[in-house]
């Protein structure tokens, strides 16, 4: 790819870059979000058609997409071979679609049940079916477009191990991710990118995770704040909870959640967080008891609680609103915003000051809509949100989820502020790194149950990672 | 360029859009235009008389559009207004045949009866949303048929005047009637239709404005039509809240039946309405949902609806061209909206 541009109203997304993959190698794109990664990505396969620039390749270029892009009620070779079934007359020949599948699996080291209805499977082996489908195709180039997002630590080694054997046979591989230690593992080059451009390229084994970060940044990362010893006391408690939401169910959960700890719940997408998290919030029905200081009316009171929601857009905001209008969004009965029947809009106004101010919510004023300010800078000021006033509870669902490396540090730091001034803090993180790095305690969850518990030094990441892929 | 096409993205452009074309569709027709506005001007803004008919209109449109508007603040289609419209009237028509007392105390009490009728029709919508999650667009219309024809029955049946040929209430008791309007230094109109009801709508627009910016039920409501899974989320109790607003919307139209009732007419007939309770979901509209543009939009339209008999008598184009002129707004309000939407879905 030489000198590739792509315009979008009001941001060029990718500004003259040069991208060179060489068979055999294993290549990332690394940057912060809006960097312009997956539309350099799309660009290579195809799929948009940039404004300048020209792109060769020998051979076919396949991609797997961040969202996969299977259909749930066919059979596993169905998805891979669909639009290419073999025939038999007009109709599909299914034993040689079916012995083409397994044969396909075979070769790359994938196990796979070429009849297993694709609804049914975990995302790790969902991917592993999107991945098969490229292969089918044989390409030259492969793109993985954030590959290990939904994937737990094992899932994320097996993947690595394939792509790491289809390298070894001469393919040419490109992956666009976030993970810097994945970077470090796998590949053998590294391309960062910042505001459309590639602002570094390094040998992955001359470099290293923070010379990555930097760049990606363009300059140093904040530090994140330290956490403090705090007096525990039981503040959150959930007994023997079960619920179901849309998508997720929750069985027979017991913890606990002390003042002045953050307790991070570790688990892939899909095994029962929403549901933990709706029934907290009081969104769904659910059995046992969910209550905060021996309270089991307080949560839903929204009484000195913060609520990080999952979708910001949905759930955290309304779009056409103000800032200030936001800031006070499920505080608006709490006394300080209600006056008698009325709203106190100069206390508002306050808050949202305070919020735009501690967590460097970049806007215009005060007074502007939300849907114009960047995903990041809504997602701080939902953050924003839920912390101020130092809520006796909060409930984190992926608070730094789509933003970039440096306000993921602040938005991390605030939250151990909060629990060093004595919050109870539950985070829901899909990302084990930041369970890791503020978590407490940390609880796996697999399939709608706590599978294990882990406390200060007995935090171990292999251990975990093994919990959370459902293996003891 | 650029300021003249923002100027006709308004509500303001959006009349005169539909001014222009309206002068197009009468050019067509073979009819000066220069004669059917200035005969449409003099028989709404030419003279006491005019100016008093006008204000009445305004009035009649002015309480179904503020009602409208509450309910689609919060998110919820009412096109219910002509039944809630047509019940309170009933409701006042009904009581104010018999009640005695003191002018003051029983008109207000026929106003507050407006309101609970009104109410209590908004209020059949809100309950069968909020318990079975019925649409309130499908069933506020389907309330005004079932309005129509239950006042159609009552007033010829069971609250039908012996002394009146017609199907209508017995006149309302003269303590029971609307105050006219004052007297302005020498403008007096005793002798119009006008009342004070003009002055309670536009107070009504006040308080609503006030309801929606500065209380917490108003932002709460706002919230809950503009984001709604965000405001329920944020403690909001959804179904409470389409009750109450369906309610309210009901009521407030309800209120303006009432106000025709003890104002205009002086008795209840179902000719109460020549179909306010739908010109006012344009005229809500053409007000951006905010009450005190819809006053103004109100005041365009009770032109409208006042000089189209005008322009019929002296220059001889049909009273329907005036709906077809409404009709013209609302396609280019219409266009408008989507014209703004797709602007603002622009990448930012």
């Amino acid at each position: 790819m030489h000198g590739i541009r792509k315009v979008y109203p009001g941001v060029i997304a990718v500004d003259g870059v040069d991208l060179d993959l060489l068979p055999g190698e294993i290549h990332a794109l690394v940057g912060e979000n809006g960097a312009g990664k997956s539309t350099l990505a799309n660009i290579a396969f195809g799929a948009v058609k940039p404004d300048g620039g020209t792109v060769e390749a020998a051979g076919t270029v396949g991609l797997v997409h961040q969202h996969f892009e299977l259909v749930g009620r066919l059979r596993v070779w169905h998805n891979i071979m669909l639009g290419r079934e073999p025939r038999k007359g007009t109709v599909v020949d299914v034993d040689r679609a079916r012995s083409r599948v397994a044969e396909l699996a075979e070769r790359n080291g994938l196990a796979i049940d070429p009849d297993a209805l694709v609804e049914e499977l975990p995302i790790g082996v969902q991917q592993r079916v999107e991945l098969l489908r490229e292969l089918e195709r044989e390409p030259s180039v492969l793109l993985l477009d954030e590959p290990t997002a939904a994937l737990a630590p094992a899932e994320i080694a097996t993947l690595f191990a394939t792509v790491v054997q289809l390298a070894k046979r001469g393919t040419a591989i490109l992956v666009v991710t976030h993970k810097l230690q994945e970077v470090i593992d796998y590949t053998t080059r590294v391309s960062v990118m910042r505001h459309g451009k590639i602002v570094a390229r390094y040998e992955t084994a001359d470099t290293s995770v923070d010379e990555i970060a930097r760049a990606m940044v363009g300059g140093e990362l904040p530090q994140v704040a330290q956490r403090e010893p705090t007096g525990a006391a039981p503040c959150f408690a959930a007994r023997d909870v079960s619920a179901a939401s849309d998508t997720t169910t929750v069985s027979g959960l017991s913890f606990e959640v002390h003042a002045g700890e953050i307790v991070g719940i570790a688990g892939v997408e899909g095994n029962g967080q929403t549901a933990l998290a709706d029934a907290i919030a009081g969104m769904i029905p659910y059995t046992g008891s969910i209550e905060l200081d021996g309270d089991s009316t307080a949560l839903r009171h929204r009484n000195n609680i913060g609520i990080v929601p999952q979708d910001r857009h949905h759930e955290g905001l309304v779009l056409n609103w103000s800032i200030v209008e936001n800031a006070i969004l499920g505080r608006q009965n709490l006394p300080g915003i209600r006056k008698g029947a009325l709203t106190d809009w100069r206390a508002a106004r306050a808050d949202a000051a305070a919020i735009v101010e501690r967590f460097d919510v970049r806007a215009a004023s005060l007074d502007v809509a939300v849907k114009m300010l960047s995903g990041g800078n809504q997602q701080k000021l939902l953050v924003g949100r839920a912390l101020i006033g130092d809520p006796r509870f909060v409930l984190a669902y992926q608070p730094t989820r789509g933003i970039d490396v440096g306000a993921a540090a602040l938005v991390q730091s605030r939250l151990i502020e909060a629990r060093n001034r004595g919050s109870a803090i539950l985070l829901i993180s899909f990302e084990l790194d930041e369970i890791l790095a503020i978590a407490d305690r940390v609880l796996v969850m697999y399939r709608g149950k706590i599978t294990g518990s882990f406390t200060g030094s007995e935090i171990d990441r292999g251990k975990i990672g093994r919990l959370m892929a459902g293996l003891s | 360029m650029k300021v003249v096409l923002r100027l006709l993205a308004g509500p303001a452009g959006a009349l005169l859009l539909a001014f222009v074309l309206a002068a197009v569709a009468m050019l067509i027709a073979g009819v000066n235009p220069v004669d059917g506005f200035s005969a449409l001007i003099r028989g709404s803004l030419g003279g006491r008389r005019p100016i008093a008919e006008t204000l009445v209109q305004t009035t009649a449109l002015l309480f179904p559009a503020l009602g409208i508007s509450l309910a689609f603040r919060a998110g919820l289609f009412n096109i219910g207004a002509e039944g809630q419209l047509l019940m309170g009237g009933l409701f006042a028509g009904a009581v104010g045949a018999h009640l005695a007392g003191p002018s003051w105390l029983t008109v207000a009490a026929l106003l507050l009866l407006g309101m609970l009728g009104g109410g209590i029709w908004g209020g059949i919508a809100g309950w069968l949303r909020a318990r079975f999650n019925a649409s309130e667009i499908i069933s506020t219309l389907m309330l005004n048929f079932i309005a129509l024809s239950l006042a159609g029955y009552l007033v010829a049946g069971p609250l039908k005047s012996p002394l009146a040929s017609g199907a209508e209430t017995a006149p309302l008791l003269p303590n029971n009637w609307l105050p006219a309007f004052p007297t302005i230094g020498s403008l007096s109109f005793g002798d119009t239709r006008l009342t004070i009801s003009i002055l309670i709508a536009i107070a009504t627009a006040i308080v609503l404005r006030f309801v929606f910016t500065r209380t917490v039920f108003g932002y709460e409501l706002r919230a809950a039509g503009e984001a709604p899974e965000a405001a329920r989320r944020s403690g909001i109790n959804m179904p409470r809240m389409t009750l109450i607003a369906l309610s309210l919307s009901g009521a407030v139209a309800g209120l303006g039946g009432a106000a025709i009732v003890t104002g205009v007419l002086h008795r209840f007939n179902t000719s109460l309405s020549p179909g306010y309770g739908y010109t006012a979901i344009a005229v809500a509209l053409v007000g951006d949902l905010n009450p005190l543009w819809v006053c103004v939009a109100a005041l365009g339209f009770g032109i409208l609806e006042a000089g189209g008999l005008m322009m019929q008598a002296d220059a001889g184009v049909p009273k329907d061209a005036i709906r077809v002129i409404e009709g013209l707004i609302i396609l280019v309000l219409a266009a408008r909206r989507y014209f703004a939407t797709r602007a603002s879905s622009a990448p930012i």
